[in-house]
């Protein structure tokens, strides 16, 4: 956290944090060049004073996934991994959400359920075994060999007509 | 750099972001209590192909098509336009230089003083 060029922190540029809000912007230092380590996020976020607890996937895995995912040619600016590494953090916590999982359970009664399954209240708890007689026509995800039956949700909870949807999360409750 | 790899039997099932940090994240959600384990291990999978897409997205939606790399205006352009991304808004704005703000923000101190003269 010491050392580093790059900051946000209102105070020490002599910017109120009032004006930083209003107009939405991030600031980054004129001498924005590679500082490996410090950027590595390792410790949690550097560098907004309120992300200081936040907790990151490793840069070099996310990195590596998205140079796989980009054409092979492509390159990948720096601050493009810090930014998807924190983008990460936040989408686990958004699919982990109370307000995300609500979305789901509405999306899932209407015409976008699927036969045979229902969503309970909670994630899970009091789902009986009669709630999942059917297996799904998306086919059956399963973790250690054995036949699940599985609730799917999207990861976008803008409903869309065709699965051109790339994420798939899927909450699985062992059946019998 | 740290890394961290999960290794299953099976390679065709092996993804490559570290199960027990995801973990770590989906605990500090105060809504979650405890979590399944197969949930753990599919929301991980998820988050592999939300990466992919994320970043594929982004590269072709922005310069990158021209310049070959993926920046991170390329990701906040996307954001932006993607609906499916809109949860990312609040920590992906778009940036601008230190001394560019502060020469606007003069600017505007500059025109509110003459607007009193």
């Amino acid at each position: 956290m010491d050392g580093d060029s790059a900051t946000t922190d209102a105070s020490q540029l002599g910017i109120t944090g009032e004006y930083m809000a209003s107009s939405h912007y991030v600031l980054q230092s004129q001498d924005d060049d590679g500082e490996e380590n410090l950027n590595d996020h390792e410790d949690g976020g550097i560098k907004e004073n309120y992300r200081e607890q936040d907790i990151y996937l490793p840069i070099a895995n996310v990195a590596r996934i998205m140079k796989n995912a980009v054409p092979q040619t492509g390159k990948i600016a720096k601050d493009a991994k810090e930014c998807v590494q924190e983008c990460v953090s936040e989408f686990i916590s958004f699919i982990t959400s109370e307000l995300y999982l609500q979305k789901f359970r509405e999306a899932m009664k209407g015409e976008k359920g699927i036969p045979g399954v229902s969503v309970g209240e909670s994630l899970g708890e009091d789902l009986t075994e009669d709630s999942f007689t059917n297996p799904l026509p998306a086919g059956i995800i399963t973790a250690d060999g054995q036949q699940q039956n599985v609730m799917v949700y999207t990861t976008s909870y803008q409903q869309v007509q065709h699965t051109h949807t790339h994420s798939v999360t899927v909450c699985v409750t062992k059946g019998s | 750099e740290e890394e961290e790899e999960e290794e299953t039997p099976d390679a065709k099932k092996s993804i490559s972001l570290p199960v027990s940090r995801v973990r770590l994240i989906m605990k500090s959600s105060p809504d979650v209590s405890s979590i399944n384990q197969d949930a753990l291990f599919l929301t991980t999978k998820a988050t592999e192909l939300f990466v992919q897409h994320l970043a594929l997205s982004s590269f072709n939606n922005g310069s990158g098509k021209d310049s070959n790399t993926l920046e991170y205006s390329d990701l906040a352009k996307t954001t932006e336009e993607n609906e499916t991304f809109h949860f990312l808004t609040d920590i992906l704005p778009k940036k601008i230089l230190a001394r560019d703000y502060l020469k606007t923000l003069e600017q505007m101190q500059e025109e509110e003083e003459e607007a009193d003269l």
